[in-house]
């Protein structure tokens, strides 16, 4: 219902009617699930168990099962907690500003993307969850009245905000995947041939029954949330940022901090969602809806991200030099070519170096390239965090309470195991929800395919129509 | 009870739907609404729907959001407890700021969408009223209100073939 310049290529491929469209997505949902799913669903289910048998560990023996020392007071877990926190950012970047910029390629990958993001989430949220050591008192940073005469928390402190920030993100980013959800769920509703998924659709489709008036405020209010969703992420990250930022530790206490750490989620996040979605255009054949042009856009937005944080990589290094603070100095040349080395390289060539590749138009539309380019930039951005947390710490003030940080058994494994938890709750959601938004997608496809007579027609209508506002 | 008579006009196309219901709009006719699996850009103007007063109340929900985040803020670190941290002021205005904006959007979203379920009669397990499961999937239908002997059914019908109709059908809706 779209006008499309002819001298754009068609987002989705392969000439589909409205129909292939709900064939191809509800596939899954309605077949068995193949072999290859049982051993993804199984081998992250045994990752998951990894994840929980470490987790239990540290909340019976306390933190004193992970190798954090009174120097490094922050390592693995907050490493881990803002790596996730970052994959977390894709998915409402993706749907969110791409429609306010009106991208429409992000039609086929919004849905996988925000729902990596809620998972990546929850992942992000049990790492806060462990390092606190008491978990069972987690809601204390959270305002209640309570016993000491209602002592409450203290505003000016920015892991305060985090805890509202990230809640936030996580609520709003759930009801803008449901509120996405809901037309899907009626399609899957309406084709149902077993009694339990017309009941379970049935009950989350709401009633929905396709109708102009409930599509009309559908739009005005996917619009706003999509309005209000942009400087929500941007704010997380920031204020994830202002954990580091506002303290006076050398390394941490830099201003460019909130913007450098946006770009790295943004990078990040995009690599997360290029490792999951080349699989799952193979695996659930979707080459036509997510094409090279996606993998291309994708790929072009990794390259700027990469480079952006480069470049915040680099400028602090200038700062320090700049600033004639000798321990700001001190920071950065120990990140560099202090005991730890190699993680600041790792993540200097991963970051840096190696998304250059795509300024070459076939790395970016080969599907193994970016394959390989998504986990080096999960790799490098797994070890940006790392790098900023533990280098800054280990070294501080005063030599004589220099440490050196290694993790444990347990920590390993809590990180592997993250992975598992995140995996799991991907293949279920690929099982037993749609992965593409069928309504997005079924709006882009051209509707004078079948009968190209009335195609001038059409032209002159979309022509006349362009005036209104489309979000509308 | 009463009863409803409607006349369907099932289409394959959001085109020829939008042709049909502007011409049937032009002829006079009352159109009881048009369902399609995705929002057809400009049929909800065609048929006099007035823009959604949502936003307004996303406006709303946002600026309480915002007020409480405020007056809990200033009445937690300024009134019931106030403490001396880091010799920083009680009263610090920009350190709320975070909070505050996170709330306004929380509120926002969540009020805006809570509105929106109870303004389509929206909730889990609905029986949707389905006007044709297709709709959800490849087909558009628009719904003619009639009334008996009044309508010239005969026109209508002709006007919904003209213009592309697959199917046309009637159906009684009981309110």
């Amino acid at each position: 219902m779209s006008y499309e310049s002819p001298i754009r290529d068609q987002l989705v491929t392969g000439g589909k009617t409205y129909r292939d469209v709900t064939r191809d997505i509800t596939r899954p949902l309605e077949n068995p699930p193949s072999k290859g799913w049982w051993i993804g669903f199984s081998l992250s289910t045994l990752v998951l168990a990894i994840w929980i048998a470490a987790t239990t560990y540290t909340v019976i023996v306390g933190l004193g099962a992970w190798g954090l020392n009174k120097t490094v007071g922050w390592a693995f877990d907050i490493t881990n907690f803002v790596f996730w926190v970052g994959i977390g950012h894709a998915g409402t970047l993706i749907s969110a500003v791409l429609l306010l910029f009106r991208q429409k390629w992000r039609m086929s990958i919004n849905r996988s993307a925000e729902a990596m993001t809620i998972f990546a989430v929850i992942c992000a949220a049990s790492f806060i969850l462990s390092h606190m050591g008491r978990p069972w008192v987690a809601y204390w940073p959270i305002p209640l009245p309570n016993a000491l005469g209602t002592l409450w928390v203290n505003f000016n402190s920015p892991l305060v905000w985090d805890v509202f920030a990230i809640s936030t993100y996580f609520s709003v980013s759930l009801v803008f995947w449901y509120i996405g959800l809901i037309p899907d769920i009626a399609t899957v509703r309406d084709r149902a041939t077993t009694k339990a998924r017309k009941f379970w659709y049935g009950l989350f489709a709401m009633g929905w029954n396709g109708s102009t008036r409930t599509w009309h405020r559908y739009e005005v209010i996917s619009l706003i949330l999509a309005g209000i969703s942009t400087p929500l992420v941007l704010s997380v990250h920031s204020i994830v940022s202002m954990d580091f930022a506002t303290s006076l530790v050398p390394g941490w206490h830099t201003t460019i901090f909130p913007p450098y750490f946006v770009a790295g989620a943004i990078f990040s996040g995009f690599g997360m969602v290029l490792t999951l979605l080349v699989i799952a255009r193979e695996v659930m054949n979707y080459k036509d809806y997510i094409t090279e042009a996606h993998l291309d856009a994708m790929a072009k937005i990794v390259m700027v991200t990469g480079t952006m944080v480069g470049m915040a990589y680099i400028t602090e290094f200038f700062v320090a030099a700049y600033s004639g603070v000798e321990y700001e100095q001190y920071a950065f040349l120990n990140r560099a070519f202090g005991p730890y080395w190699w993680s600041y390289w790792t993540m200097m060539s991963c970051n840096l170096i190696a998304p250059q590749v795509f300024w070459s138009a076939k790395a970016r539309k080969n599907p193994k390239v970016l394959f390989v380019m998504s986990i080096i930039v999960n790799i490098g951005m797994w070890f940006e965090r790392f790098v900023i947390i533990v280098t800054s710490l280990h070294r501080d003030f005063l030599p004589s309470s220099w440490a050196m940080y290694t993790p444990t058994v347990t920590e390993v494994s809590i990180l592997i195991g993250s992975f598992g938890l995140f995996f799991f709750l991907y293949f279920l959601f690929s099982k037993f929800l749609p992965s593409i938004n069928m309504a997005e997608v079924k709006s882009i496809i051209p509707t004078h395919h079948d009968d190209h007579g009335h195609a001038d027609h059409h032209h002159a209508h979309a022509t006349a129509e362009k005036g209104a506002v489309h979000g509308h | 009870m009463d009863t409803k008579k409607m006349i369907l006009g099932v289409y394959d196309n959001p085109d020829k739907i939008y042709a049909a219901t502007k011409k049937l709009i032009n002829s006079g006719y009352s159109i009881e609404d048009v369902y399609s699996p995705f929002a057809i850009h400009g049929i909800d103007r065609l048929m006099g729907i007035k823009r959604s007063r949502l936003s307004v109340a996303a406006f709303l929900f946002a600026m309480t959001g915002l007020s409480l985040a405020v007056i809990f803020q200033v009445y937690v670190s300024k009134i019931d407890w106030p403490m001396i941290i880091g010799g920083k002021p009680n009263l610090h205005i920009p350190t709320y700021i975070p909070i505050t904006f996170e709330l306004s959007i929380l509120f926002t979203a969540f009020g805006m969408v809570a509105s929106f379920f109870i303004v389509n009669r929206m909730f889990w397990g609905k029986n949707a009223d389905i006007i044709d499961p297709r709709v959800t999937d490849d087909l558009f239908v628009v719904a003619v209100n009639i009334k008996e002997n009044k309508t010239d059914v005969q026109a209508l019908n002709q006007i919904l073939i003209e213009n592309g109709a697959i199917e046309v059908r009637e159906r009684i809706k009981e309110d």
